[in-house]
């Protein structure tokens, strides 16, 4: 007991005794020169890498997932206009309309599938997408046997196809609107955690360099010599690794802000898109509604409406020639809208019916306005993709370089001070 | 020596069995949600609602009068496209159609054709002899499709000139609007799947019934002694697909309507005697009265020279005699 206590005296006079000497002085400024180096690398290096992985998750799954999201939406939302459609054009389906129901359905699963492998990071979509992948089957079934009520002339055919109307827009597009604007909220959310400014680095990078002036300083006064290249080479090393830091974060928050608008854009556009689809739903079921469709047309006023706004919000952000055009097409079929309506509350219902399917004047619109939207979302998203790529691009090397920079710098402080501390023997 | 090995192998175990006790209580369970769906919810029409109480009854109860007589027509019946200067008529001829409210969803009385898209039925067919009587062309029409709830604000809000459609005649709505002579005596039955052991409306105590909001098949159910669920749904069809769905144990309405439900599904049956009169009428806005008087001529001609017989014929089977007018001049 007593001697431990001499001995833990003995260790501390030791460490006081060596302070009180120059070389004990040197020694111990080596020894805190490795340790701040070292320290400064592996927190840099830590920050680095967490703003590498946020633009991996964004990269490889909030935006893959985003995408999903609204293409679920999407999809489930032209099923069911086209359903309507199909139902409209009297008689057996044409197969074209019957092809496009089937490929949304197949895009619709598809894209659930893909949406679904979220359900663990965010629990709270468990029950969004829940009933988006039980509804959709039973979805399917009560549109088949719409249509096998109405091979067999049977109307109770129409009711079928009213209930799964009725489901589509009480439960399975709410919920896809739900996943959609959660996961569309994720990209947002990663994008500016990617995008924040690298204060830490930089605060800790220009500190090392500072301890390092501070101990070259010392040196001088000490030994007389203006130089000492082992603390010049840490220092060069500390400098290069802060300015490659802070150079590719700078990309990345820039980026990162150009992503955000993009992010805004498409999600501008995507939602665009599903109005639009909406909007047709609502078109074709006011006909098939013959006369008490008012709820379908207040539906459909209200879609386009919001059709307008977000073609002008589109229009203001960044005005892609895409959305001049949408906004033309979108005026073109609002006018051939007028006259559906005016065709069909004139008692003119079949040329109401001409106006609205295959090459009438509103379903001409329709697919351009379509056309242009696609076109715009693919080239917007394009864009966001393309960003991230080039933020990721950015960043990479950068950890590998920083942790061997540190190094770097902590074998050439030992090795510049030891040259030192070889004088006093 | 011994002693103290003992102590420490004590302490040991002790030891490790504090840390086993640590580790067992440090347990995360997995956050991951449960799966959910175990129970299905099944769809449902538009507007399902399953009546508690019976439908509001008119805060005055409507005098008692002789629903069925209505008004006498004041002479022959006007050529066609010659309608009498200053009449509802003339005009409707001005306009060039007549709107009428129907049904597109009440196989064989009005519905819509699957393969053509159009409509069709027995009181479509009325409907376009009353077109031919004004323009001497059945397709200078307008339909407008009604639920029965639609069919009194239309009328009322002049929508339409006239609703053909399963419309039964009764005082309370005499109230509100005119109604032409009978044009087809029908009466509520029931409708049951064909494994079912109802047989009428007396077994259906408790059990779920489904009708059309607005129709006086639903006041009757709920107004039913023996206590049946009323279920009221916005179209006729929608009642047939929440049978099929095995939502509701049976339909009651109109002998007619329910023999449209059993055409489409020959799992059904329909059972019990007629419990209610139901006569069909057409329905005019109050004020217009020289139409029901114009109609109820032309519906005079019809009985009398075989035109409805012959559209009976087409869509309900083997006519029988036509129903006789009532005035009340």
């Amino acid at each position: 007991m007593l001697a431990e206590t001499q001995r833990n005296r003995g260790a501390v006079g030791r460490v006081t005794g060596l302070a009180r000497s120059t070389p004990g002085r040197l020694s111990l400024l080596a020894l805190l020169l490795i340790a701040a180096s070292l320290l400064v690398g592996a927190l840099t290096a830590v920050s680095v890498q967490r703003r590498s992985d946020a633009l991996e998750a964004l990269a490889d799954r909030s935006e893959p997932l985003a995408y999903a999201a609204q293409e679920v939406y999407r999809s489930m939302a032209d099923a069911d206009a086209t359903a309507a459609s199909a139902f409209l054009s009297g008689g057996v389906e044409s197969p074209g309309l019957r092809g496009r129901y089937e490929a949304d359905v197949a895009k619709a699963a598809a894209a659930l599938s893909t949406a679904t492998g979220e359900i663990t990071r965010s629990p709270e979509l468990a029950g969004p997408l829940s009933t988006l992948s039980g509804q959709l089957p039973v979805y399917t079934g009560l549109v088949e046997t719409a249509r096998t009520h109405n091979r067999q002339g049977n109307p109770v055919g129409a009711a079928y196809l009213r209930e799964a109307s009725h489901l589509m827009r009480s439960a399975l597009l709410p919920a896809a609107q739900e996943l959609y604007r959660a996961e569309t909220g994720n990209v947002l959310r990663d994008l500016s955690g990617a995008g924040t400014w690298p204060w830490s680095e930089f605060l800790l990078g220009a500190a090392l360099i500072a301890a390092l002036v501070l101990a070259q300083r010392y040196l001088t006064r000490k030994t007389n010599r203006v130089f000492n290249v082992g603390l010049v080479a840490a220092t060069a090393a500390c400098a290069v690794s802060l300015l490659w830091v802070v150079v590719a974060s700078s990309i990345v928050v820039a980026r990162a802000s150009t992503s955000e608008d993009d992010a805004k854009v498409t999600d501008i556009v995507a939602r665009a898109r599903i109005a639009t689809l909406t909007a047709r739903g609502d078109e074709t079921l006011t006909l098939v509604a013959r006369g008490s469709g008012k709820v379908y047309e207040d539906r459909f006023a209200q879609a386009s409406q919001e059709l307008d706004r977000l073609l002008g919000e589109a229009a203001g952000s960044d005005a892609p020639p895409v959305v001049a055009a949408a906004t033309t097409h979108l005026g073109q079929w609002q006018q051939a809208h007028a006259r559906v309506r005016q065709a069909d509350d004139s008692g003119d219902f079949t040329g109401a019916v001409e106006l609205a399917l295959g090459g009438g004047e509103a379903a001409v619109a329709f697919d351009a306005l379509e056309k242009e939207l696609v076109e715009a979302l693919d080239r917007s998203r394009g864009e966001l993709t393309d960003t991230i790529a080039g933020a990721r691009g950015a960043l990479s090397g950068a950890v590998p370089a920083v942790v061997l920079l540190a190094l770097i710098a902590a074998v050439a402080s030992t090795a510049g001070l030891w040259q030192r501390l070889k004088e006093y023997r | 020596m011994t002693k103290r090995f003992g102590r420490g192998r004590g302490a040991v175990v002790g030891a490790a069995a504090v840390l086993a006790l640590l580790a067992g209580c440090g347990a995360v369970p997995s956050s991951a949600p449960e799966i959910g769906g175990g129970s299905a919810v099944p769809p449902r029409p538009t507007g399902v609602e399953e009546l508690t109480a019976p439908p509001s009854a008119p805060a005055v109860a409507a005098p008692s009068c002789d629903a069925t007589a209505s008004l006498r027509p004041s002479g022959p019946l006007p050529a066609a496209g010659r309608m009498p200067g200053g009449s509802t008529m003339a005009r409707i001829a001005e306009r060039g159609r007549l709107t009428v409210g129907v049904d597109q969803n009440t196989y064989l009385m009005g519905f819509r054709n699957p393969f053509s898209g159009e409509l069709e039925g027995f009181d479509v067919d009325m409907a376009r002899e009353v077109a031919r009587a004004i323009f001497g062309d059945p397709t200078r029409i307008q339909f407008k499709v009604l639920t029965s709830e639609e069919r009194i604000p239309a009328l009322e809000n002049r929508e339409v000139d006239v609703v053909v459609r399963t419309m039964t005649v009764n005082c309370e709505r005499w109230q509100k609007v005119a109604f032409s002579s009978v044009y087809y005596q029908a009466g509520q039955r029931v409708l049951v799947p064909s494994t079912s052991d109802v047989t009428g409306i007396e077994s259906l105590g408790g059990r779920k019934v489904c009708a059309t909001k607005g129709s006086s098949s639903l006041a009757n159910v709920a107004g039913a002694p023996a206590g049946p669920i009323a279920v009221s749904v916005p179209n006729w069809t929608d009642c047939l697909v929440l049978l099929q769905q095995g939502q509701v144990d049976a339909i009651s309405t109109d002998n007619t309507i329910l023999a449209g439900f059993a055409a489409q599904d020959p799992y059904t049956k329909v059972v019990g005697p007629q419990f209610t009169a139901e006569p069909y009428g057409m329905a005019f806005p109050r004020p217009d009265e020289d139409f029901v008087r114009f109609v109820n001529a032309l519906l005079e001609r019809l009985r009398s020279d075989g035109t409805w017989a012959s559209i009976h014929g087409r869509w309900l089977g083997a006519p029988p005699a036509p129903p006789v007018a009532a005035y009340r001049d």
